[in-house]
């Protein structure tokens, strides 16, 4: 698209880059995302001086500067504690695949845990539906669906009280 | 849930994909036009320097004069080659399939080098000081390769 | 500090959408040559050059080596910085650190983001962990937007309050020439606008900007020498978060907050008691507006949870008793790379009292900017008309 300025072209060069890249998880990171694809299960890390459960696991407490020991196997249910309703579209960078607004997007804490973990709601994107303190629960791919990634979890379900 | 870790690796493949668009901004536009419109290559003339600058460009960074479209000065077409190599071997981010010859031209008049293909020429043949001028594509689009290659005079 | 550091100069460029007449090279150059005129210095006296912007937003690398024509960096020392949406103040921190450690006299300080350039969606995703969070990233706006909400229902502020924080950036903004965004509009018209992600709207969103920022820092002596009214940094304090712990959206959380730990360090350290009444002027980092309103209350203006009430009551504003951002703010201008430097040298400048039709009707003495950046990293910047107060 042509750019000009008092008569003058500006010229402008489109680029793509695009780059692959291969990470490795680590100790700690591979346990608790095989942990999450064979058994469905989560996994939090506690510091043995702060007593911080951490997820993801991770070798160590930022805080203490200690080596975190203690594995806790965390529950599915937790607790809102922030939400939106997106009208914007959102893409899985990894996949490519867009999320079709509106949609309902929010942060769960999960029982036991002090860590949060962002991801959809399965709620209709209406703002008297969701509330900050409502009880949510995971709702995890089958398991031959699932790679070990957060996407194994499908969205968080409301809990009916 | 036990330390012992096993020798199990966990390792993901994920790719990033860019898009940019880069503005070649108040001389590039000078340059780039005049290539692609009348296959003419510009160079800028620092006069406190004394040095004819490719690309061109608003400042010189040795002296910081400010450089403007009257100090654009026409370089080559024809030059010399500085220095060249030969590419054997494959990566996506390359622009053409390997083997490719390139090098760093010195056009006549310009104090810098280009870097830029160097074609029609075996390369056991090539050497440093060769003459060579540019072969223009015949489709140009305002970026460096509407010259397509630089070949031996 | 070990020796005293003054800013003597600095400049920006106008920040506007679209920058096509220029190269990331030509846009960094007008800042810089802007501040060496605001310093009266010419480049040969610059001793290192210090370059930040948010990393591979431009899509190229090494911006510390391929900018040098425009940075006029040939042949001297320096460094290139990327720390996100801090980077600006980090800069300026660097900077700091480079004279008071008595090694340089004069350093220029750049920061920058030709936004139009890059492909900042889809750069920003790689800033998610690859493993943990990427597949799930959610937007800049989609977090500020959960911050809203844990806000309003913590503390009952409504969407009104972050329009009137919108309506105040825009209309401060009008008063700035290098402003990008200036609007004249109202509360009414903010919530009008289109919602973005619930309850951020179009008009609450900061825009993403062109432009660059340069500032001159030097040694006393040639600030007392050089400069008619040298502005001193104070003190700096810099605070990074821990990469997985997104709680700083949960304004009910008891983790510390960085924001708030980073401003109790520095208020400790100046002897601080009322900092709404130490300092004249404040220019902090707003990526939303719900976050101006979680600042307010970090940085001790006002008790936990009433920081929406300081806008209700017009408190914030140009003339009013605490001012914060009568440049505009983030919300108004924001090309990342020089957003937090343009935070110390608009308080620069209102100290100096040369920030024209945006200067505060005060006698400015001491100003605070603030950096906001990834999960909450926070540089705090105090600065003052005199080297010991």
């Amino acid at each position: 698209m042509p750019s000009e300025e008092r008569g003058r072209e500006l010229i402008s060069i489109p680029m793509t880059v695009e780059v692959p890249y291969r990470f490795a998880a680590g100790k700690y990171m591979t346990k608790f995302l095989m942990e999450l694809r064979d058994n469905g299960k989560f996994y939090g890390i506690r510091c043995p001086v702060c007593k911080r459960v951490q997820m993801p696991p991770r070798i160590v407490c930022a805080v203490c500067h200690v080596q975190n020991t203690e594995w806790i196997e965390l529950s599915h249910e937790g607790t809102l504690v922030g939400f939106t309703i997106m009208y914007l579209p959102l893409t899985d960078p990894t996949t490519g695949k867009p999320h079709e607004p509106p949609f309902s997007y929010g942060s769960v804490r999960l029982d036991g845990s002090d860590s949060v973990i962002d991801h959809m709601l399965n709620i209709e994107p209406d703002i008297d539906k969701i509330r900050v303190g409502m009880r949510m629960k995971a709702v995890l791919r089958p398991r031959e669906q699932r790679v070990g990634d957060l996407s194994d979890i499908v969205y968080f379900d409301p809990i009916s009280q | 849930m036990p330390e012992n870790f096993g020798d199990d690796v966990f390792e993901v493949a994920q790719r990033i994909v860019a898009h940019s668009r880069y503005y070649a901004g108040r001389m590039g536009s000078f340059f780039f036009t005049r290539l692609r419109d009348e296959k003419k290559i510009l160079g800028v003339r620092c006069d406190k320097c004394n040095r004819v600058l490719w690309p061109p460009r608003s400042t010189c960074g040795r002296c910081f004069s400010e450089l403007s479209e009257e100090n654009l000065v026409e370089i080559g077409p024809e030059g010399t080659l500085e220095a060249f190599t030969l590419v054997t071997y494959c990566e996506p981010i390359h622009p053409r399939q390997a083997p490719f010859v390139y090098g760093i031209i010195r056009l006549d008049r310009a104090d810098t080098g280009i870097v830029h293909f160097i074609g029609g020429l075996d390369f056991e043949k090539a050497k440093i000081g060769m003459r060579v001028r540019p072969v223009f594509a015949e489709t140009r689009r305002g970026n460096i390769l509407d010259i397509d290659h630089f070949e031996p005079l | 500090m070990k020796r005293n550091v003054a800013i003597i100069g600095g400049g920006q460029t106008y920040h506007a959408a679209r920058r096509h007449d220029v190269n990331q090279i030509e846009m960094v150059n007008e800042a810089v040559r802007a501040a060496l005129a605001d310093a009266r210095m010419t480049i040969d006296e610059i001793d290192t050059v210090l370059v930040g912007n948010m990393e591979f937003f431009e899509g190229t690398h090494m911006t510390d080596c391929w900018l040098v024509d425009g940075t006029g960096a040939y042949g001297k020392p320096g460094l290139k910085i990327t720390t996100g949406g801090t980077v600006g103040a980090t800069i300026v921190c660097a900077g700091a650190h480079h004279v008071a450690s008595g090694l340089f006299d004069k350093v220029l300080c750049i920061g920058f983001e030709k936004q139009e350039e890059g492909d900042t969606g889809a750069i920003l995703s790689a800033v998610a962990h690859p493993l943990y969070g990427r597949s799930m990233a959610g937007a800049a706006v989609g977090y500020f937007a959960m911050m809203g909400t844990s806000y309003m229902a913590a503390w009952g502020a409504r969407e009104e309050h972050s329009a009137m924080v919108a309506v105040k950036a825009r209309q401060n903004a009008r008063k700035n020439k290098y402003a990008h965004l200036k609007l004249d509009i109202t509360v009414e018209d903010v919530l009008n606008s289109r919602m973005l992600a619930y309850p951020i709207r179009m008009l609450d969103m900061c825009p993403a900007s062109n432009g660059a920022c340069a500032m001159i820092l030097t040694d006393e002596k040639t600030a007392v020498d050089r400069c008619r009214k040298p502005i001193w940094i104070r003190a700096m304090d810099t605070a990074h978060n821990e990469q997985f712990e997104l709680d700083w959206r949960d304004v009910t959380t008891r983790k510390p907050i960085f924001s708030k730990v980073s401003a109790g360090r520095l208020y400790k350290r100046l002897g601080v008691e009322q900092p709404s009444e130490y300092f004249d002027v404040f220019e902090i980092y707003e990526p939303a507006t719900w976050a101006e309103l979680v600042w307010y209350e970090d940085l001790g203006l006002c008790r936990p949870g009433e920081g929406f009430m300081l806008i209700e009551e017009h408190k914030t504003e140009m003339d009013g008793p605490i001012p914060v951002n009568p440049s505009g703010g983030v919300l108004s201008t924001n090309c990342i790379g020089a957003s937090a430097m343009l935070r110390v040298w608009e308080a620069a400048l209102q100290i100096r009292g040369d920030a024209g039709e945006h200067q505060v009707p005060r006698d400015v003495r001491r100003a605070l900017a603030t950096a906001y950046g990834g999960t909450n990293w926070t540089v705090l910047t105090a600065l003052s008309s005199k080297k010991d107060d």
